[in-house]
């Protein structure tokens, strides 16, 4: 049964107005739909997809509520960060004078187009979101560009499938996937799932035959164990210590295969000092092998191609850091590529990437920089790109989603950065499972 | 007609009867979920460009992105949501939605309906009711 404090019940009664009224019933259906008791007082950080004002249709309001309230002062109740670049056209942020794609395919939505590039940033809502103190990291991975990170036990209220583990597992804070308008707003959520100790330790115990070591070993590893484990929480034990890119990897691909909102891996993540830590001094309910054929079937479906020769090759999900933004200058640095490759990243890295000289590089190599979105967001490729290379499970799996119909499939080659890098530089795909 | 009746939690209300679409796999969202369209767009998936329009959707969870909620997007959506386990995807979905939806059952419905069954789902109540198709 849900409990209310007196001050949000006041809000659902109105007494606070409009805007506090249908974001708090938008909260109380939450609860009832989740089974929640209550609400949880947010001291961590937000984010949430521009500009909508709720997700669900039955909780939006106009343009002209939100003005009120911003005009009366009203702001984010905690640190509030922009996700990806504003829906439902996602264009990238910067780059986009040479982003030849079609908004979802139509063919009167060009990302190249100014003025189409102006309607789609939704500049009128954006501000109003500065206003109330948004910081417009606008990238799926805010996290590494929004210089502020919630610490340990705070409460959040993030919204990416591939940035929550992050939140819960990496740092210890905790968050659902509901970072929206309502709860960056009022500073309130659903208290379920992972704001609650007991939902947080790992009930399935996750071993592997090879230790997961490289970039691609862990992409390939996190897309196999999130098939496996589903929805549970998962302690993951044999590999190394990841570096920052493997956990993005690792993220990301297992919020493809699965529903991992929080996992452990003993002696790396905070909650996990020890396996029977992570566990919480119980018996596993289930225990899982990733081995060497699991590996191998998740690499084989990961890819989806029958020709070898590639139209063009996307790095860049999720959005990069820097360094691998250095890495792929370094491998590119004199060289000229034979096809397009793009790279993207998180807007507020553009000029940091510029200024440090990697940019040039880049439009020195034929690469384009861009920021803010992906293919699979903006619903398209370039239109007679037949077969595109990623580095990415996430983005392997969702773009060919956007190509259904026979007379017009996407292929996917998927490997590796330095197989990526190599396709751009030779128009061919080289990458395979080792 | 063999019925079989099944007590589970409500995630949102309201009461429906409607054949079943049973998907065997998870489900996933965002691109590879099509609501124009009105079904998934996932690569090998058994379900792939299988309508589920005025469906009552089987499925036993839900995986991916947050863009899982575009299977209640649109006028192609589902009759009524039935799954076996459950995350703050389904809950994102049901709100989009806002057709009954239910989880948490007393026994996994996925080792029970069939494709084809007529399903009463009354979320109201917390219960569904299976008439085989026999």
């Amino acid at each position: 049964m849900l409990k209310l404090t007196d001050d949000e019940k006041r809000m659902l009664q109105g007494e606070d107005g409009f805007v506090p009224q249908i974001c708090m019933q938008y909260l109380v259906e939450v609860c009832e739909v989740a089974g929640a008791e209550k609400l949880i007082d947010l001291d961590g950080t937000g984010d949430f997809h521009t500009p909508m004002t709720s997700m669900s249709p039955f909780y939006a309001f106009p343009i002209e509520e939100l003005k009120k309230i911003v005009d009366a002062g009203a702001h984010f109740k905690i640190p509030t960060f922009a996700n990806k670049s504003p829906f439902y056209m996602l264009p990238p942020v910067q780059g986009w004078e040479k982003c030849n794609v079609c908004a979802s395919g139509n063919k009167n939505c060009q990302h190249n187009d100014p003025e189409f590039h102006k309607e789609a940033m939704c500049e009128e809502w954006i501000e109003l979101y500065r206003r109330m103190g948004m910081m417009t990291t606008h990238s799926c991975a805010n996290y590494m560009t929004s210089t502020y990170l919630p610490t340990m036990g705070q409460h959040c209220s993030w919204n990416e499938s591939s940035a929550v583990p992050y939140c819960n597992a990496n740092l210890g804070a905790r968050t659902n996937i509901d970072g929206s308008f309502a709860t960056c707003f009022l500073g309130k959520a659903a208290y379920y799932d992972m704001h609650i100790t007991e939902n947080r330790y790992a009930t399935v115990l996750v071993k592997t035959e090879r230790t997961i070591k490289t970039d691609i070993e862990w992409d390939v590893f996190g897309f196999a164990v999130g098939e496996d484990v589903g929805v549970h929480v998962p302690v993951l034990t044999g590999t190394g210590k990841p570096t920052t890119t493997q956990i993005m990897k690792l993220n990301s691909a297992m919020n493809t295969g699965g529903a991992v909102r929080m996992y452990h891996i003993p002696g790396s993540t905070p909650e996990a000092p020890t396996l029977e830590f992570a566990l919480n001094g119980k018996k596993p309910k289930r225990v899982t092998m990733i081995g060497e054929a699991e590996l191998k079937r998740a690499y084989e479906t990961l890819n989806y191609h029958t020709s070898d020769e590639v139209d063009l090759v996307y790095l860049g999900c999720p959005h990069l850091t820097i360094v691998d933004l250095m890495l792929i200058a370094r491998k590119l640095e004199g060289k000229k590529c034979k096809i397009p490759l793009w790279i993207m990243t998180a807007p507020w890295l553009y000029d940091v990437a510029k200024n440090i000289g990697y940019l040039k590089i880049y439009e020195d190599a034929g690469a384009h920089l861009m920021t803010g979105t992906c293919p699979a967001a903006m619903g398209a490729v370039p239109a007679g790109v037949r077969n595109l290379a990623v580095d990415s499970a996430k983005q392997s799996y969702y773009i060919t989603g956007r190509y259904p119909d026979d007379d017009n499939r996407l292929q996917v080659c998927y490997g590796s950065q330095d197989d990526c890098v190599d396709a751009a530089l030779t128009g061919r795909w080289h990458g395979e499972w080792r | 007609m063999r019925k079989i009746r099944i007590y589970g939690r409500k995630e949102y209300g309201g009461c429906v009867e409607a054949e079943a679409l049973v998907s065997p796999k998870p489900l996933q969202g965002f691109a590879n979920c099509n609501p124009e369209r009105g079904y998934t767009t996932e690569r090998n998936h058994p379900l792939f460009k299988v309508p589920y329009a005025g469906k009552v959707l089987v499925y036993p969870s839900p995986r991916g992105s947050g863009g899982f909620m575009s299977y209640g997007r649109g006028q192609l959506k589902p009759a009524a949501f039935v799954h076996t386990e459950t995350c703050p995807l389904a809950v994102a979905c049901a709100m989009v939605a806002h057709i009954p939806s239910m989880t948490d059952f007393e026994t996994d419905p996925m080792t029970v309906i069939e494709t084809g069954d007529m399903v009463l789902v009354n979320a109201d109540e917390g219960y569904i009711e299976i008439t085989k198709k026999d």
